[in-house]
C-alpha cells in the first residue's frame, strides 16, 4: 500500500503521541447538560435570526434560529426544555454574539423527523436542501456551511470527494473514535455527498498511527461503490485541506484558489456522519464528539450536545486535575484560546484542552539565528524567516509578493524555531491587514 | 620614454570621453523641476507616510505635478503649507493645527481586565480574539500599534494605555488609521476639553467594565449652556465648533471621564 504525503511539516509532541494517548482508547459517552446556551452566529456567513422568545418550550431538533442568506444555516434546538432567554454571550469573536439559552426538562423528546431514507435510493437533489435545513457546517473547525461548499459555481465540475480524517491536529481523538465506533455513518454520508454531487470516487484519507481506524473504514467501505480508504503519512499538518489534496490527488491548488479548481471538495469525516443522520433520518446537527483533555481528571470522548458550556464537559470528565492556566478550543497548535470556561461548545469544536499554568505560560521571543528550521517545516514552501523579517521592517507590500496570504496559519514554524520567535502570529495580523485593506 | 607614451594615450583616452560625455549630456538631458527640490526641503521629512505617497520624496514630485494637495504634508503644519503655497503659486489657508487623543483612559486598575492576555504583541490580533484583553470593548487595549507607527516619538504605552505627548504629536494621522477599535481620533488643538470616552455598552456594562468610563447619564448635555455636548450611542461627544471651554461639564460628569488638556 502506498502512503501519501506532502513536502515539509513537522511532528509535534512526537515523543507524547501527540498528546493523544490519554483519550485514544476511550470509547465516546454521551453527557447531556442541564442548561445549555446555542450561539447562532458561529458558522462562516450571515448570522441566524432567532424566532423563539423566552419561556417558549423547544423540542430537541425544533429550528430556534432561522438561516439568513444564501450561506445561512438554521440552528437547532439541542435538548428539549424552556427558553430562559435569548441574549448575549462573549464567545471567540470581537464582541458578544447573539445565544439562546434553554434549561433541560431532560424528556429528550424530539420533534417529527422527515427523512429522505436511504443515503443509495433518496432523491439525489433533495440531498443538499437536507443538508442545508440540518444546519451542517464544517466540523473539522472552520464551520463553514456544507450545503454551500456542495453548490458549485456554474460551470464548476468536481471529480473527487475527499473525507478528512487525518486528525493531524495535536490532543484530539474525536475524530479516530467516530472512525473506529461509527464508520458505517461516516461511509453513508460519503455515499450521500458524492451522490449529491456527482462525484465517482470517494477518498477517506487517514493517517498511519490510526490502523484501527484504517481498518475499520476499509470494512465499511467494502462494497460500496467508489469509496476507497487512502493512508497518510502521520505529520502535521497532513489535515490541512491543501496539504491534503496534495497528498491523495498530487494535484497543487492555485494561490488564491478553492479545493474546486483542481476538482476536489474536501469534507471532515464528522461532517460525513452529520450529512448520513440528516439523510437517512432527518436528524438536524445538534451533537458531536468532543476530546476534552489536558489537566482534567478522566480525559474523555465525550459526545456533547451544541451549546454545551466548557465548565460542564469539564465537569463530565471528573473536573479540572490542575488549576488551569489555558484552555484551548480545538488542538494546541492551531486552538483558540477561550476567555473563561463558560463559553458554549460550537458545531466545529472538536477538542477541550487544558493546559495547567506551566504549559500555557507564552514563551519570550528571542532574535533569529538564521537556522532555516521554519523554512523546512512550512507545508505551502514559503520562507517564515524571511517574511517576519519583512514585516518587522513595514515591508507588508514585498511580504504580500512573497506570498504571504497562502500561508495556513499551521503553526509548523513557530513550533520548530528554536529562538521561539511568534512567526505565525505575525502573519496571521499581517494578513488580516492585507484582507482588510483589500476590501 | 614610454611613460610619455602612456599621458598622451591616457590624455586622449580624456579628451574623448570629455566630449562624449558633453554630447550625451546635452542630448539625453532630463528636465527636472527645481519645485520639486524645493517641496521636498519644505515638507517635514519624516516619511512617516501620512500623505499616502511612497516617502517624502513621492510626494515632493506628486505636488510638483499637481497630483497632491499643497496641505497633503500635515505633519509640516502651517509653515510647510506656506512654502508650499508659495512654491506652486496656489492661494492656501491653514485650518486650525490638530492633534491626535486616545479616547480612552482605561489603564491597569481603571479598567477591568478580562483576561490576561500573553500573546502577540498586537492590538489588532489581540481584538479579534474572544473580545479582546479587557473587559470594556472599547478601551485601549495598550500593546502599542500606535506606538509602532508613530514616527514622531509621541506616544507613550503607560499602564497598557496609550499617551500621546501633544507637544510631539504632529497630527500626521498614522497612529487613528492604525488603532483597530477607532479610539484615537484627531481634534483640534485648541479644543482641550475632551470626553475620553467612546463605550457604546449601556450604562451597567460600562460601570462593570471600568471606573472612568461614560456611563451616558447625561448630566453633562444639562450642564452645558452652549449645546456643545451631545450624548448619542452611549457616549458623550463635545462639538469643538461649539465648546467655549468653560468646563461646567467636567464640574458635573461622575465618572471623571471629561478633561482638560493643559495649554
Amino acid at each position: 500500500m502506498s502512503i501519501f504525503t506532502f513536502r515539509g511539516g513537522i511532528h509535534p509532541l512526537k515523543d507524547r503521541h501527540e498528546g493523544k494517548s490519554e483519550t485514544r482508547d476511550k470509547p465516546v459517552k454521551e453527557f447531556v447538560a442541564k442548561t445549555v446556551c446555542i450561539p447562532v452566529d458561529t458558522h462562516l456567513g450571515a448570522p441566524s435570526v432567532p424566532v423563539v422568545k423566552k419561556g417558549d418550550r423547544v423540542l430537541i431538533g425544533q429550528v430556534i434560529a432561522e438561516a439568513a442568506g444564501p450561506r445561512g444555516i438554521p440552528v437547532h434546538a439541542s435538548v428539549s426544555g424552556t427558553v430562559t432567554a435569548v441574549g448575549k454571550m462573549q464567545m471567540m469573536g470581537k464582541l458578544p454574539s447573539p445565544c439562546i439559552f434553554i434549561e433541560n426538562d431532560e424528556q429528550d423528546e424530539w420533534v417529527e423527523l422527515t427523512p429522505l431514507g436511504d443515503v443509495e435510493q433518496a432523491a439525489a437533489e433533495k440531498i443538499i436542501p437536507a443538508i442545508q435545513a440540518a444546519g451542517i457546517c464544517g466540523m473539522g473547525g472552520a464551520c463553514f456551511p456544507t450545503h454551500a461548499k456542495m453548490t458549485l459555481p456554474e460551470g464548476q465540475t468536481v471529480d473527487t470527494i475527499i473525507l478528512n480524517g487525518a486528525e493531524c491536529e495535536t490532543f484530539l481523538t474525536a475524530d479516530y473514535r467516530l472512525m473506529v465506533e461509527q464508520s458505517q455513518r461516516v461511509v453513508d454520508g460519503l455515499r450521500a455527498a458524492m451522490r449529491a454531487m456527482k462525484v465517482s470516487r470517494g477518498v477517506i484519507a487517514i493517517e498511519d498511527n490510526k490502523p484501527e481506524a484504517i481498518t475499520a473504514m476499509q470494512q465499511a467501505a467494502a462494497g460500496r461503490t467508489g469509496v476507497e480508504v487512502a493512508t497518510l503519512k502521520t505529520k502535521y499538518p497532513q489535515g490541512g485541506e491543501k496539504q491534503l489534496i496534495e497528498a491523495i490527488t498530487g494535484k497543487q491548488v492555485p494561490s488564491g484558489g478553492l479545493p474546486m479548481h483542481v476538482q476536489v471538495v474536501v469534507l471532515n469525516v464528522a461532517t460525513a456522519a452529520a450529512i448520513a443522520d440528516a439523510v437517512k433520518e432527518g436528524k438536524p446537527l445538534v451533537s458531536r464528539i468532543t476530546t476534552v483533555t489536558g489537566c482534567v481528571k478522566k480525559p474523555s470522548n465525550l459526545l456533547l450536545r451544541i451549546g454545551t458550556s466548557v465548565s460542564d464537559a469539564v465537569g463530565a470528565c471528573g473536573g479540572y486535575s490542575e488549576e488551569p492556566g489555558k484552555i484551548f478550543f480545538g488542538g494546541s497548535m492551531t486552538g483558540l484560546c477561550i476567555p473563561d470556561d463558560q463559553v458554549p461548545m460550537t458545531k466545529a469544536n472538536n477538542g477541550i484542552v487544558v493546559l495547567n499554568e506551566k504549559q500555557g505560560k507564552s514563551h519570550v521571543e528571542n532574535p533569529c539565528i538564521r537556522c532555516g528550521r521554519c523554512v523546512e517545516a512550512c507545508p505551502t514552501k514559503l520562507n517564515p524567516m524571511e517574511l517576519r523579517n519583512l514585516l518587522d521592517t513595514d515591508k507588508m507590500e514585498e511580504a504580500e509578493k512573497k506570498n504571504l496570504t497562502d500561508c495556513i496559519l499551521c503553526g509548523s514554524c513557530s513550533y520548530v524555531c528554536p529562538a521561539k520567535r511568534w512567526l505565525v502570529a505575525s502573519f496571521k495580523e499581517a494578513k488580516d491587514l492585507i484582507a482588510a485593506r483589500r476590501n | 620614454m614610454p611613460i610619455v607614451y602612456a599621458i598622451l594615450a591616457l590624455g586622449a583616452l580624456g579628451v574623448v570621453f570629455g566630449v562624449v560625455l558633453s554630447f550625451a549630456d546635452k542630448m539625453f538631458a532630463v528636465p527636472v523641476d527645481e519645485k520639486v527640490a524645493l517641496i521636498r526641503e519644505a515638507v517635514a521629512g519624516a516619511n512617516c507616510g501620512a500623505c499616502g505617497f511612497p516617502g517624502c520624496d513621492g510626494f515632493a514630485e506628486a505636488v510638483a505635478r499637481g497630483d497632491a494637495p499643497v496641505d497633503g504634508c500635515t505633519p509640516g503644519g502651517a509653515k510647510t503649507l506656506t512654502a508650499l503655497a508659495e512654491i506652486m503659486g496656489v492661494e492656501a489657508e491653514a485650518g486650525d493645527p490638530k492633534v491626535a487623543r486616545v479616547l480612552c483612559q482605561g489603564a491597569t486598575g481603571i479598567a477591568k481586565e478580562r483576561v490576561t492576555y500573553d500573546g502577540f504583541e498586537s492590538c489588532a490580533l489581540a481584538n479579534q480574539l474572544a473580545g479582546g484583553p479587557k473587559m470594556c470593548q472599547y478601551a485601549c487595549m495598550g500593546l502599542g500599534d500606535c506606538f509602532d507607527v508613530c514616527k514622531f516619538d509621541a506616544i507613550r504605552m503607560v499602564d497598557t494605555l496609550a499617551v500621546i505627548d501633544e507637544e510631539k504629536c504632529t497630527a500626521c494621522g498614522m497612529c487613528v488609521k492604525a488603532c483597530p477599535r477607532g479610539i484615537i481620533e484627531m481634534l483640534p488643538r485648541k479644543a482641550t476639553v475632551t470626553v475620553r470616552c467612546q463605550n457604546q455598552a449601556s450604562a451597567k456594562e460600562a460601570r462593570e467594565s471600568c471606573s472612568k468610563g461614560c456611563i451616558a447619564c447625561k448630566r453633562c448635555e444639562k450642564a452645558c449652556e452652549f449645546d456643545a455636548i451631545h450624548v448619542n450611542n452611549g457616549f458623550a461627544k463635545i462639538d469643538p465648533e461649539k465648546c467655549t471651554l468653560c468646563e461646567a461639564c467636567v464640574a458635573v460628569c461622575p465618572c471623571d471621564c471629561i478633561t482638560v488638556v493643559a495649554s
